[in-house]
């Protein structure tokens, strides 16, 4: 035992004192600080005016309509431009190099007959910002029911008393101690789960990888054999880069919470209106139970991750071959994030049931099902279970591998010959 | 606890496809310098990773310190000089050494205290604070050797110490190596230069191919080979020279110059009686001299120059 504390301690002090671990555990509270001050300076950015040219050929004052609704909206300035249907591509065309030219954002052409079929052309250079466009679908069907309903003898005072904006607030039921949760909170952290596991089982995965395959190139396992058995070795790694992803976690985890605190002041200090601050998703509420689900699946995960990859890592001879033979592994961490989507859109489907099941899946799938639904308690045990059993073997297995192939040089070892490694004593 | 510190029984150790030591006995005594010579791919490595626990033999027992398959209980008692060296490029030099002590069990206060001691001694004071790759690559050996000796340790063993060493820093390691000696450390090392052990142990084990070729102490081992080696010289050719040292009932083995040979006098016939044919044929020889062989001209006797050349992969 003692010497297993002196190897974590060793991994643990190293990677803590280099200037990549200050760089990143740094990083991370800026990010997240970003997360809330970069919608900010892009939406004060982005109500930058937008100047649009309605290019109307329709005969029945439809263009016009069009042109006010447009115009009433607040970021957009709408110009009605009326054309004969002959001349149509003629405007069309010195509209197009003012937009070249940057002196409009686009020009919207009406037809008598969009009001009928509902199809009309927007040309400009904001087409793939979703705002935009939003703002002038929503205005042009606007405009579009008010004129057919206009013209089915509908008073057009009585139809604008009869619009209401409708606001769908979402709340999560159900869970834990009858929890509420907004939806929009609930895939946020469905989301950030997945990411902060996905990608600190993997970095430090590869991590203790590197770790060992260093030890293996520089020859320094050589000396370390003939102190430390094989198994403390590898525990003692394993155990010590894992300290230090908690520790990195921790330290991520306390800013969030404390940004999170923050956020509005943040946002103020930013010159945010009030509207957009109060309508900016805010920090995901956690429980103690999430946080324990998130830091049990973390820790299995990690350790069961961590395990093939030292063993990939002692039977490769170099840090290339070592980035080969990970492949496999690294397949199977994407194969929850390709799958996340279709858990968050059916968090109690069987999709999402097996893959919170299958234990090289669930340290990631299960937090994200988690987060984003209620989920039964047994579930979550039996998934732990097929876990746990899966990291004893694992482990087993690993550190059969890890004892041989440290002290191997050469040809990476085939299939048989893994198993043979794994059979002997 | 025996006389020896070190002793391998008939010890077999085979891989996939073959067999790196076969039915190796060796005896090392308490306190003495030990040679475990032989050509590269001989089963050196395998043999010292036996001794050290690391690997199993297939069949036969390693009693080290007393201690029958001790394995790494007994680290802690043994230093070991690998042969491939390395250390952790990035580690200050007196953290690393810290850790390798701490790995062999050394209290982290005592290893605190014996390290920077142990760079005074080799000169490498001024280097404590200094990551590893900042150093030359005779000192990292130096700091490498500091590890393997940090401990304490009562059996030292060391794989080609030599190796890549200039004279200075070999000097130093042999100085080292002694006053180790002296303070009753037993030394068991492995090289493939010869002329090294001849010079430094007391008993050597010679290997090829995984079996043993001889061993026993060294001044023993030259004198089962002496007398067998004479060194002539003549004033001129004489065709009748040639033809006495083709006569196998005489010469087992002769390397002829024309006018100055080596020969291996055959089994049994005393070296008198080819000065007495020489003389009789007539030749003027100006000289006539029984030689002490090298080990290194003894091992060419044993085992041939094919085994001797012979380079396989150590596993």
């Amino acid at each position: 035992m003692r010497k297993i504390w002196v190897v974590i301690r060793r991994e643990f002090m190293e990677r803590v004192k280099s200037r990549w671990f200050m760089v990143a555990t740094l990083l991370g509270p800026l990010f997240m600080a970003a997360m809330f001050v970069v919608p900010v300076i892009l939406s004060t950015r982005g109500a930058r005016e937008r100047v649009i040219v309605v290019l109307d050929v329709s005969t029945a004052g439809f263009g016009e309509r069009v042109t006010s609704a447009l115009d009433g909206t607040e970021p957009i300035k709408a110009v009605r431009v009326a054309a004969g249907v002959e001349r149509l591509e003629n405007v069309a065309d010195s509209l197009t190099s003012l937009v070249v030219a940057k002196e409009l954002d686009g020009f919207l052409i009406v037809t008598d007959e969009s009001v009928n079929d509902g199809k009309i052309e927007y040309r400009g250079t904001n087409v793939s910002s979703p705002r935009d466009m939003q703002f002038l679908s929503r205005d042009i069907e606007e405009s579009a029911l008010t004129e057919r309903l206009t013209r089915e003898g509908v008073n057009p005072e009585a139809v604008r008393r009869a619009k209401i904006d409708v606001h769908l607030k979402t709340v999560k039921l159900g869970g834990p101690k009858g929890s509420t949760q907004s939806g929009e909170g609930s895939f946020v952290l469905a989301y950030a789960m997945w990411l902060v596991l996905y990608m600190s089982i993997i970095l430090y995965g590869a991590s203790v990888m590197g770790s060992v395959v260093e030890e293996k190139t520089s020859r320094v396992i050589e000396v370390l054999i003939s102190s430390l058995r094989p198994f403390q070795l590898l525990a003692g790694k394993v155990i010590g880069v894992g300290a230090v992803g908690v520790f990195q976690l921790t330290i991520w985890g306390a800013s969030a919470a404390v940004l999170g605190g923050q956020q509005a002041a943040i946002m103020r200090a930013f010159n945010a209106s009030p509207e957009v601050t109060a309508s900016a998703s805010l920090m995901p509420h956690i429980s103690m139970l999430t946080a324990a689900i998130f830091l049990a699946y973390f820790l299995l995960g990690y350790f069961l991750y961590a395990s093939m990859f030292a063993a990939v890592a002692a039977m490769s001879s170099s840090e290339a071959e070592a980035r080969q033979a990970q492949t496999p592994i690294v397949m199977l961490l994407v194969v929850p994030t390709v799958m996340m989507i279709g858990i968050l859109n059916d968090p109690n489907g069987s999709l999402a049931f097996w893959l919170g099941i299958i234990p090289f899946f669930s340290p990631i799938a299960m937090p994200v099902r988690w987060a984003a639904a209620p989920v039964a308690g047994s579930e979550v045990v039996l998934s732990l279970v097929v876990l746990i059993v899966t990291l004893v073997g694992i482990v087993w297995a690993a550190s059969r591998i890890y004892r041989i192939g440290i002290l191997m040089y050469g040809k990476r070892p085939t299939l048989p010959e893994l198993w043979r490694w794994v059979r002997t004593n | 606890m025996t006389d020896s510190a070190l002793e391998l029984h008939e010890v077999t150790k085979r891989y996939a496809g073959h067999v790196a030591v076969h039915e190796l006995s060796l005896e090392v005594p308490s306190g003495s310098i030990y040679g475990l010579l032989g050509p590269n791919g001989a089963g050196k490595t395998t043999t010292i990773r036996m001794i050290m626990g690391i690997v199993k033999p297939d069949t036969g027992t390693a009693i080290v310190l007393g201690v029958k398959d001790g394995g790494w209980a007994l680290s802690h008692r043994i230093g070991y000089l690998p042969e491939e060296r390395g250390l952790y490029k990035k580690m200050k030099v007196l953290d690393l050494l810290i850790f390798l002590a701490e790995a062999k069990g050394v209290d982290r206060r005592v290893a605190k205290t014996a390290a920077p001691e142990w760079l005074e001694r080799l000169g490498l004071s001024a280097w404590g604070g200094h990551k590893v790759d900042q150093l030359s690559k005779g000192m990292q050996q130096k700091v490498q050797f500091i590890a393997t000796v940090l401990h304490k340790p009562d059996l030292v063993i060391l794989d080609e110490p030599f190796a890549g060493l200039d004279p200075v820093n070999s000097q130093v390691m042999k100085d080292t190596v002694l006053e180790l000696s002296r303070q009753g450390a037993t030394i068991v090392f492995s090289t493939h230069v010869m002329d090294q052990a001849e010079r430094l142990c007391e008993s050597v084990c010679i290997i090829a191919r995984g079996e043993k070729v001889l061993d026993g102490r060294v001044a023993d081992v030259k004198r089962d080979h002496h007398g067998r080696h004479v060194a002539v010289g003549v004033q001129e050719g004489l065709a009748s020279i040639d033809k006495i040292l083709a006569d196998k009932s005489l010469v087992a083995k002769a390397d002829n110059y024309g006018n100055f040979a080596e020969v291996e006098m055959a089994e049994g016939t005393p070296p008198q009686k080819l000065l007495t044919s020489l003389l009789s044929a007539g030749a003027q020889i100006n000289r006539f001299e029984i030689v002490e062989p090298s080990l290194h001209k003894i091992f060419l006797d044993r085992v041939g120059s094919s085994a001797a050349t012979a380079v396989a992969v150590e596993p």
